[in-house]
């Protein structure tokens, strides 16, 4: 252990390197899956905070953000007049690309009844809207383009007037915009038209029966507000696994590598005196013992630091962009730490390799 | 001295390829994700690429296909018509909306086009045959190959079965794919009038130009923007650059510092193993400033040989990854590989600043104190 503990030591700028280089590998791992876990957690925002137990869409809609649902006219009637059903909150919502100081935002339109809900469940500053020419604007959104109360906008040729700052509704690729359900009908040009039914039922009814009848309504079906949430969630899993896989396979393979120079380094310069270790009975095992250390010791001490690294690297950039949440999860760190372990074992094969070749006699020989 | 600084890069095989190795994966980073981004770009225009139009016509101010909506007044395509220069004008509905196919949702750009529609078709078929009427649809070959569909197979589209009677090719990307149904039932199924998504335009041969022919729509026909294609594309190109810009900013600049921290390892580590050769230099008299010159060049190379290493994986990885995922394109551009090496030069001399420093230090004397 202690001769581990001084071959590591023994060129500390190398050892702080090899700390560094792991560090910043753990850290990427950890911010990709951060940025994972945030956005997570903004996709589902909307449905955190919707009224309701059920979520009506189109039939073969199972997603919020994704498909533009379009719901049969007079079903708010339909949904409304089955047993056990106390409420359906209309909604109407669509993407949209907006354009501030020449750069492409994507927005997701809300229209919605104020006085029902499924509008914006926080206003920060402002108001909701009272008009057909009102907006609410996420506050993030407003503050990257200098946008305040009371400025004037054009969405899909209309003026607008922002009249309500809402908080948490933002994520890194769209921000939810809030208007009156009769002004995105006209926006649209589609007057009537409704995406999604958000569905109270009686308190203490089960909810299998009122979804399996509503289900059954005809171009309707009907979703738990869970089922809907883990519906987006797998969809925006889809998109983002494949490039997020590829760049953690890349951070981990440079951790191994910058694990494994070292101390391969460190094994080559120290070969005469594993060599003695060797002559004097030292068997393979204890030699491979104190590779396994340092590997361990360098992987260790970079993952830990990694850890730390990826919170403070997590908090400056949700200062910097605040549209970005970084969740640092328990679970990614204890996999991020088991990982810096797999990379140390790994790193050593090279170094014990090296050293089950080594010939005592070599020693004596130079 | 150049000699030298070779000689000491192959001297330990085993160092040198783990620098250049790490090097490399550090400057592969930088460039995987720039390829995905780039790539993503492509897929995304690929439709309007591929459309045929020489125009888009869409709701005033709308200037882009995906994650927005553009909403014409019925009869839009009959006065984009009669505009001088317009060859043909063709209405088409756009949603984005599910392909359910079993317990299977696929998303996908769900497209209504008109009997014998010119334009606005899927450009190539794997399998199957064109719409030829009401109750059919196209789907990309890589969702019906995903969840076991086949020509003649019933899927769901905007809630109603209808027969899968080709497979396209190209229509699909990371985020979703491109379906094709018959108007008729896209207004059917959609409701809420007979608003149109997008007129697509073919300039007569011979005319002005598609700019010239795009600015006489607007000026002529209400309510509308007019975009030649090229221009069409390069706003939706725009809309995921303008997401991705502050991701790939972040990525790169751990890639980067990644990048450093590899290389700025290798140099000291290959700088501290030939201490006492720069010793025996310094006491033959070699300038402190011709070892410096070794040094700088060992990373240079090291960080060179990464580069090349690092664009030709990205290269390959563009190769193989789409027939792994098939909706993945990884696309190199000039300017990323132009920003990376610059970013690569800056590595390769940061990362020699330790050991200049190491054998300024040097003290020739030692070599002959045996150390």
């Amino acid at each position: 252990m202690s001769l581990a503990f001084h071959n590591l030591l023994k060129e500390r700028l190398r050892f702080v390197l090899s700390i560094a280089g792991v560090a910043l590998a753990v850290m990427l791992i950890l911010i990709l899956k951060a940025f994972l876990a945030g956005m997570n957690r903004q996709i589902t925002s909307y449905l955190d905070h919707a009224p309701g137990s059920f979520v009506v869409a189109q039939q073969g809609v199972g997603n919020l953000l994704g498909a533009t649902s379009i719901l049969p006219l007079g079903a708010q009637a339909s949904v409304e007049a089955e047993p056990g059903v106390t409420e359906a909150v209309p909604i109407l919502s669509q993407f949209l690309i907006l354009e501030f100081h020449e750069k492409k935002q994507p927005v997701y339109l809300v229209g919605y009844l104020p006085e029902s809900g499924g509008g914006p469940w926080r206003i920060t500053e402002g108001r909701a809207p009272d008009a057909d020419d009102e907006v609410v604007f996420d506050q993030v959104l407003a503050r990257r383009h200098d946008i305040a109360l009371g400025d004037h906008l054009e969405i899909l040729g209309d003026d607008f007037t922002v009249v309500g700052l809402s908080e948490g509704t933002t994520s890194w690729m769209t921000s939810f915009v809030f208007l009156r359900l009769s002004a995105a009908e006209r926006l649209l040009r589609a007057p009537g038209l409704r995406s999604f039914l958000l569905v109270s039922v009686e308190e203490g009814t089960p909810l299998e029966p009122i979804r399996a009848r509503l289900s059954g309504l005809p171009g309707m079906d009907a979703l738990l507000l869970e089922e809907m949430k883990a519906n987006d969630l797998r969809l925006f899993a889809r998109i983002f696994s494949a490039p997020l896989r590829l760049m953690v396979g890349i951070a981990f393979l440079i951790g191994v590598m910058v694990v494994g120079m070292v101390i391969y380094t460190a094994t080559v310069e120290r070969q005469r005196e594993y060599g003695v270790l060797k002559a004097v009975g030292a068997p393979n095992h204890v030699l491979y013992q104190v590779v396994g250390v340092q590997a361990l010791l360098a992987s260790a001490s970079g993952a830990l630091l990694g850890v730390l690294l990826a919170y403070a690297a997590g908090q400056l950039i949700m200062a910097v962009r605040p549209q970005f949440l970084l969740s640092v999860e328990a679970s990614d760190i204890l996999r991020a730490v088991g990982l810096g372990i797999v990379m140390a074992l790994i790193a050593a094969l090279v170094p014990a390799r090296l050293l089950a070749r080594l010939e005592p006699a070599a020693v004596f020989r130079r | 001295m150049n000699r030298l600084a070779i000689r000491n890069l192959v001297q330990s095989k085993r160092v040198v390829l783990i620098s250049v190795g790490g090097v490399t994966l550090a400057l592969l980073l930088m460039l995987t994700l720039d390829a995905i981004f780039t790539g993503v770009e492509r897929q995304i225009t690929a439709y309007v690429d591929f459309s045929g139009a020489d125009i888009w016509v869409s709701q005033e101010s709308v200037r882009n296909l995906h994650m927005t909506t553009s909403s014409l007044p019925a009869g839009v395509a009959e006065r984009v018509g009669e505009v001088g220069g317009v060859a043909e004008a063709v209405p088409i509905l756009y949603l984005s909306n599910m392909i359910v196919t079993g317990e299977d949702r696929h998303l996908a750009y769900v497209i209504g086009l008109p009997p014998d529609a010119s334009m606005g078709g899927p450009w190539r078929l794997a399998e199957g045959r064109p719409l030829s009427g009401s109750g059919q649809a196209i789907i990309d070959r890589s969702v019906a190959e995903g969840s076991g569909t086949s020509v003649g197979d019933e899927v769901e589209i905007l809630g109603r079965a209808l027969e899968v009677v080709g497979l396209a090719e190209g229509t699909a990307s990371l985020v979703n794919s491109v379906a094709f149904i018959a108007a008729e039932d896209f207004a059917q199924l959609r409701g809420g009038g007979e608003a149109v998504s997008f007129v697509l335009v073919r300039v007569a041969v011979g005319a002005e130009t598609a700019s010239e022919v795009a600015a006489r729509i607007e000026t002529e026909v209400e309510g509308v923007t007019a975009l030649p294609r090229a221009e069409f594309a390069a706003e939706e190109r725009r809309v995921v650059r303008d997401m991705s810009t502050d991701v790939v900013t972040i990525m790169n600049l751990v890639g980067f510092l990644i990048g450093l921290a590899v290389m700025a390892l290798s140099v000291y580590v290959a700088t501290l193993s030939r201490r006492s050769e720069f010793g025996v230099l310094k006491a033959l008299g070699a300038k402190t400033s011709d070892l410096n010159r070794v040094v700088i060049l060992q990373s240079l190379l090291s960080v060179g040989i990464g580069f090349v290493l690092a664009a030709a994986l990205t290269f390959a990885l563009s190769m193989i990854i789409p027939s792994l995922s098939a909706n993945l394109t990884l696309r190199l551009s000039a300017a990323s590989l132009l920003k990376v090496a610059a970013a690569s030069v800056v590595i390769a001399g940061a990362a020699a600043l330790m050991p200049v420093r190491q054998i300024a230090r040097l003290d020739p004397a030692m070599v002959f104190r045996g150390k």
